[in-house]
């Protein structure tokens, strides 16, 4: 049968397919880590490779959360001013409630949960669209978080081994920042979930079709919620990564990043419109960003010129995925 | 197929990347074969820091030497500017200029520069930290100094003096105030100055604290107000009260104070000069990097601006709006 | 003989895993009713699209008196003169009757300010001209089926065209609507212009057509004189076999079980809805479009909300807020819309077949056992012999037949007592249907209680044990399989109690809503 036939070509490419995006972001990754060796005597370097990974820590630790909230066909605004609200957190259970750390940083993460929690129950309940429930929450967690740390940073000095977490290194003598370790494992526990959990398939399920899914009698709102939930602890994450490096919980900033860590899950191979996406591609998405912001810079290209260039990278790795898709 | 399709993309990408590098490389100021000084400052975009960024570039080029100034989009973005410090530290300059927004944050890595024998110059103001080797600043004392003298003048010597001053604990807060009272002190006996009140350089408590001045003191004959937002604050509330003949003078730029002193409502202000302040940053870091030794400050320009002058095109580079 | 109005040779066209048209050829003939005839999934809709440009063909030529024809998009199709009433209207329900007439092309004042009584004057005139008894300043999204139908003509037959292409236009119309519809076409057809009529219903191609072009498969059969052509023979042409009349529902049996019993449901759409499904019983629902079938299968499923009414399920009442706790109770909802409600076009077969279950079966603490969920899926690919390369192709390459049974297997892995087929052989082609067909019969002897619903009647009367018979958001008659006849199944489907006071007598209707039919009927 002619139909049966056509389907069995694309189906051995279709497997190539599905990775080829996650393919080229890595050769792309490749290609621009290469060209920046030849074009720098500076850039490749081991102390300039682990600076290129911390600098990644913040994005794509958010990204990796967003990721999931992306794939389900949700978008979430609240990511960077939220982890502004978690580090300022972080200060009041550890500085101002003089919380022990085992205690505090947890509760600091959980209570990115808790952002991702509301995010849920607004997008899935109360069905406000995922883009305008999450701008709401980007201007509260941004209010709040100059309400509770009174409009000045919160200085972690007197709390020992908090700034440890994030620029200790594990052994000591070597190197290697603990903020590097905590990203690359909490995107390996990431990736497991996403890939082999039943939260991770509704994820894709959800995001590929949700009135299908809901129709194969699956609680979509249910699992809705627990998706944004769960990238809230990424939130949570990402404001005890930050104000462990800075030494400080800073309640203004944050604003912005939620559209870096957008642009690494997209440079990743995520698609908007959801149902497609991994982690291992958002972790390149943040590793291309942050290795054209280290790249150009250390080129000392103009810094007007360094958004450009990213601004175009971002469109290249959207189009690329256009034109994957058209091929499909 | 496909994956010839893919190559083009990446390759282009590429081109890309190396045609904006090609197209832009010169773009960092200066050239020659003279030491390379990385400027990290605490903006970008502002006008302020674009004219540091000018007078630093100036300063390079005159004197051969290499620099690149980048500073993150808002004195928020602390971990921006760690990672652009990072970065630049990745170079191996010969020099550092660095105006921290977090002074602790930036620890760590002052100690690796030092590790290095990379000297840091502090600019603007200032590194809280012994490792810097010098901190390029405006002399604020001084320059309150200067507001106090062109006071004094308009004036005639003598009468009521009211400040409203926008910090009582900061560095710069301090120097303004004491420099302004100390030369009325030394230079103009005739004249008293009142014990300063602190507004937090917000406009709308600025304006509350000089519309009770002036109804405490009936006989007011002039304010002096330390930053834009107490001077605007100032010149709001000299108006509300409907007061007239009172001489105000400022501090800093911005457009509501431009204004002011263009139509007469505030007599003059002082203004940092952020070019000059470029150029003895540079200049200090060349210096350092020679090994010179170089004192523990260094101040720059500030000049006296009033609606005579104001159109001068050296005072209106020093001006932002 | 002059030269064919339009003409189609030779054209092909193919999609993703599916080969649509191949060589196919038609002529239309100036002042000719032209009937395009084809099982589901033979290819007509493919040509309609290849005629309206939303579709560009593979390989083949189209002439519009005799030049040759290209178009890119449906706007320049109706500049060209070919005007296309699909399946599906295209209508917004939130504007008017005159609204949609000259939906793009309203007549403005100065350019820029829409001339409203411009535009009402001359939708008034346009179907006075037609004939048609609507306002034009009604909204369309308050008419009946039937008018809005109406609407969608009159809208096509105000671009003046050459050809009227017409899809199923009669789906939703009674008899007396067909005859004006009918009426309508006569008119419009004569010297320089013509119609090509796509229908299922013999009789109607009968009394309206001149010739009648036969395609299966996608490919062209044979076209033939309506008056001297057999209704046999063209069904025969349009099946490719001797139509198989002896074949009938298996197994039917008045002895069973009751393991489902609605009574009085009633939602935005439906009135009173109440039958009984029985154990092991494939139960037809039919009616026209529009007439609350799919409503029944939602409202079952919780997927629409009842105002009223109750659900017994083995004799206890249960309530079903949602699909989810349907699924729970093994109810399983086969849309008729697969593409959008059956299936993750973009995932892999192995995900949707096991997307409902996964939770129950295949999880352990939250993380998916991939070992076991692939075996039991595999283990599907041989039971309802679905054709696909492996578990890992996307489900969008499927071709539609197998799409279907990868539903099927999903609420099957599921452990679902009783399934409701939405069309369940909708856009399959015909050998594929029998096997769908062959599947409902083994599901329902292994005792599974299914409710099929139906437009199409030789699917009912071959396949249900039963048949419920709905109008108008009602159930007018549960027919049993003796009584079932095509005759008997259109009668009740065309009840219209709601307007009828006649019909409304006839079903025992007393307490009808509309003043209409109050002012008619009652006392």
């Amino acid at each position: 049968m002619t139909a049966v036939k056509t389907a069995g070509e694309s189906g051995f490419a279709g497997v190539v397919k599905s990775r080829l995006q996650q393919l080229l972001a890595f050769a792309s990754l490749i290609v621009i880590y290469a060209f920046f060796s030849f074009a720098s005597p500076f850039f490749f370097t081991y102390g300039n490779f682990t600076a290129i990974l911390f600098s990644a820590v913040v994005i794509g630790t958010l990204a990796i959360g967003t990721t999931f909230v992306i794939i389900a066909g949700g978008i979430d605004l609240s990511i960077g001013t939220g982890m502004a609200l978690c580090a300022v957190m972080s200060g009041v259970f550890l500085v101002k409630l003089g919380l022990p750390l085992a205690v505090g940083v947890p509760a600091a993460i959980l209570f990115g949960g808790l952002i991702g929690l509301i995010n849920g129950i607004n997008v899935a309940l109360l069905k406000i669209p995922p883009f305008i429930a999450t701008l709401a929450m980007m201007l509260v967690a941004e209010g709040l978080a100059l309400v509770l740390s009174d409009s000045t940073p919160i200085y972690f000095n007197d709390v020992e081994g908090y700034v440890e977490i994030s620029t200790g290194n594990l052994i000591s003598g070597v190197n290697f920042p603990n903020a590097v370790l905590v990203l690359l494992v909490v995107a390996l526990i990431a990736g497991g979930l996403l890939t082999k959990s039943v939260l991770g398939r509704y994820t894709y399920s959800i995001g590929s079709n949700e009135e299908a899914t809901a129709l194969s009698g699956i609680n979509v709102r249910k699992w809705k919620i627990a998706i944004y939930a769960f990238a809230g602890l990424f939130i949570g994450l990402a404001g005890v990564m930050i104000s462990a490096r800075l030494g400080s919980a800073q309640p203004a900033t944050g604003m912005g990043y939620e559209l870096q860590a957008i642009a690494a899950v997209v440079i990743g191979g995520t698609s908007l419109s959801g149902g497609k996406g991994s982690i291992v591609g958002t972790l390149i998405g943040a590793l291309i960003i942050s290795v054209l912001n280290n790249g150009l810079q250390i080129m000392s290209i103009p810094q007007e010129w360094q958004n450009v260039i990213l601004g175009c990278v971002i469109l290249v790795a959207v189009y690329t995925d256009r034109i994957r898709k058209k091929e499909a | 197929m496909r994956m010839r399709k893919a190559l083009a993309v990446v390759a282009g990408a590429a081109m890309a990347l190396t045609l904006a590098a090609c197209g832009s490389g010169n773009g960092a100021g200066g050239g020659g074969d003279g030491p390379f000084i990385a400027i990290v400052s605490k903006g970008f975009q502002h006008q302020f820091w674009q004219a540091v960024k000018k007078g630093a570039e100036e300063e390079a080029a005159a004197r051969g030497a290499r620099v690149t100034f980048v500073g993150p989009p808002t004195e928020q973005d602390v971990e921006d500017q760690l990672n652009m410090l990072t970065n630049e530290m990745a170079k191996q300059p010969q020099a550092i200029g660095f105006a921290a927004l977090d002074s602790r944050a930036a620890a760590p890595l002052l100690q690796q520069a030092k590790g290095q024998n990379i000297p840091v110059i502090a600019f603007d103001s200032g590194v809280d930290s012994d490792i810097p080797v010098t901190t390029v600043a405006t002399d604020n004392k001084a320059a309150a100094a200067e507001a106090a003298k062109h006071m004094a003048e308009k004036l005639g010597g003598k009468g009521k003096v009211a400040m409203v001053v926008h910090d009582q604990t900061s560095k710069s807060g301090t120097d303004r105030r004491d420099g302004f009272r100390e030369w009325m002190r030394q230079n103009a006996p005739g004249i008293t100055v009142l014990d300063p009140q602190y507004g937090g350089g917000d406009q709308l408590e600025s304006a509350n604290i000089t519309k009770s001045i002036i109804s405490a003191n009936p006989d007011l004959a002039g304010i002096y107000a330390s930053n834009e937002g107490s001077a605007i604050g100032v010149i709001k509330g000299v108006q509300e009260s409907g007061k007239q003949g009172i001489t105000t003078v400022g501090f800093d730029s911005g457009k509501a104070q431009i204004d002011a002193i263009k139509n007469g409502s505030m007599a003059g202000a002082v203004t940092q000069d952020p070019i000059d302040m470029g150029r003895q940053l540079v200049d200090a870091a060349i210096k350092a990097s020679d090994g010179e030794q170089l004192p523990k400050t260094i101040d720059t320009n500030f000049y006296w601006y009033d609606k005579d002058n104001i159109d001068d095109p050296k005072i209106k580079a020093t001006l932002y709006q | 003989m002059s030269r064919p109005l339009l003409e189609v040779t030779g054209v092909g066209k193919s999609f993703p895993g599916v080969r649509a048209l191949h060589d196919m050829r038609l002529d239309l003939r100036s002042g000719e009713v032209l009937a395009l005839v084809g099982e589901n999934g033979a290819g007509k809709s493919t040509l309609m699209k290849l005629l309206s440009g939303i579709h560009s063909a593979d390989s083949g030529e189209f002439r519009l008196r005799g030049e040759p024809l290209s178009v890119s998009n449906p706007r320049q199709a109706l500049e060209l003169g070919i005007s296309i009433i699909h399946q599906e209207f295209n209508l917004v329900p939130h504007l008017t009757v005159a609204q949609n007439i000259f939906i793009g092309r309203e007549p403005r004042r100065w350019r820029l300010l829409l001339d409203e009584r411009r535009l009402n004057t001359e939708a008034g005139q346009l179907l006075e001209r037609l004939r048609l008894p609507l306002d034009p300043k009604a909204a369309v999204g308050s008419l009946t089926v039937a008018n809005q139908q109406m609407t969608e003509i009159a809208k096509a037959l105000a671009h003046d065209p050459v050809v009227l292409i017409m899809d199923e236009p009669t789906a939703a119309l009674n008899d007396a609507e067909v005859e004006t519809l009918h009426g309508l076409i006569r008119r419009f057809v004569g010297d320089g212009t013509g119609a090509i009529y796509i229908s299922h219903r013999m009789e109607e191609i009968r009394r309206i057509a001149d010739r009648v072009t036969v395609i299966r498969d996608g490919e062209y059969m044979d076209t033939l004189r309506v008056s001297s052509a057999s209704t046999d023979r063209i069904i025969s042409l349009m099946v490719g076999r001797a139509i198989d009349t002896s074949a009938q529902p298996a197994n039917v049996r008045a002895d069973r079980d009751v393991v489902l019993e609605a009574r009085g449901l009633r939602t935005t759409l439906l009135t009173d809805v109440g039958f009984d499904l029985r154990h092991g019983e494939i139960l037809g629902f039919a009616g026209l479009m529009g007439a609350g079938r799919t409503e029944v299968g939602r409202a079952l499923v919780g997927a629409d909300p009842l105002t009223s009414g109750s659900i017994v399920l083995h004799g206890e009442p249960v309530r079903i807020p949602n699909p989810a706790v349907a699924a729970r109770h093994g109810i399983g909802y086969l849309s008729e819309d697969r593409k959008r409600f059956g299936l993750l076009l973009e995932q892999d077969v192995k995900a949707n077949i096991t997307l409902a279950c996964l939770r129950e079966r295949f999880a352990t603490a939250g993380f998916v056992n991939d070992g076991a969920a692939r075996a039991k899926a595999q283990e599907y690919l041989g039971t309802l012999r679905i054709k696909t390369p492996s578990l890992d192709q996307i489900t969008k390459h499927l071709s539609g037949g197998n799409q279907q049974k990868v539903v099927i297997a999903k609420w099957l892995a599921k452990d679902c007592d009783i399934l409701i087929f939405d069309e369940p052989t909708r856009g399959i082609d015909v050998g594929a249907k029998e096997e769908i067909y062959q599947l409902l019969n083994e599901l329902a002897g292994r005792g599974k209680s299914i409710i099929m619903i139906s437009s199409e009647l030789p699917e009912i009367l071959r396949m249900a044990h039963r048949v419920v018979v709905m109008s108008e958001g009602r159930v007018t008659r549960i027919l049993s399989n003796n009584e079932a006849t095509q005759e008997n199944i259109m009668h009740y489907a065309t009840l219209r109690p709601d307007r009828n006071a006649e019909d409304a007598a006839e079903l025992g209707i007393s307490d009808v809503h509309t003043g209409h039919s109050r002012k008619a009927g009652q006392p």
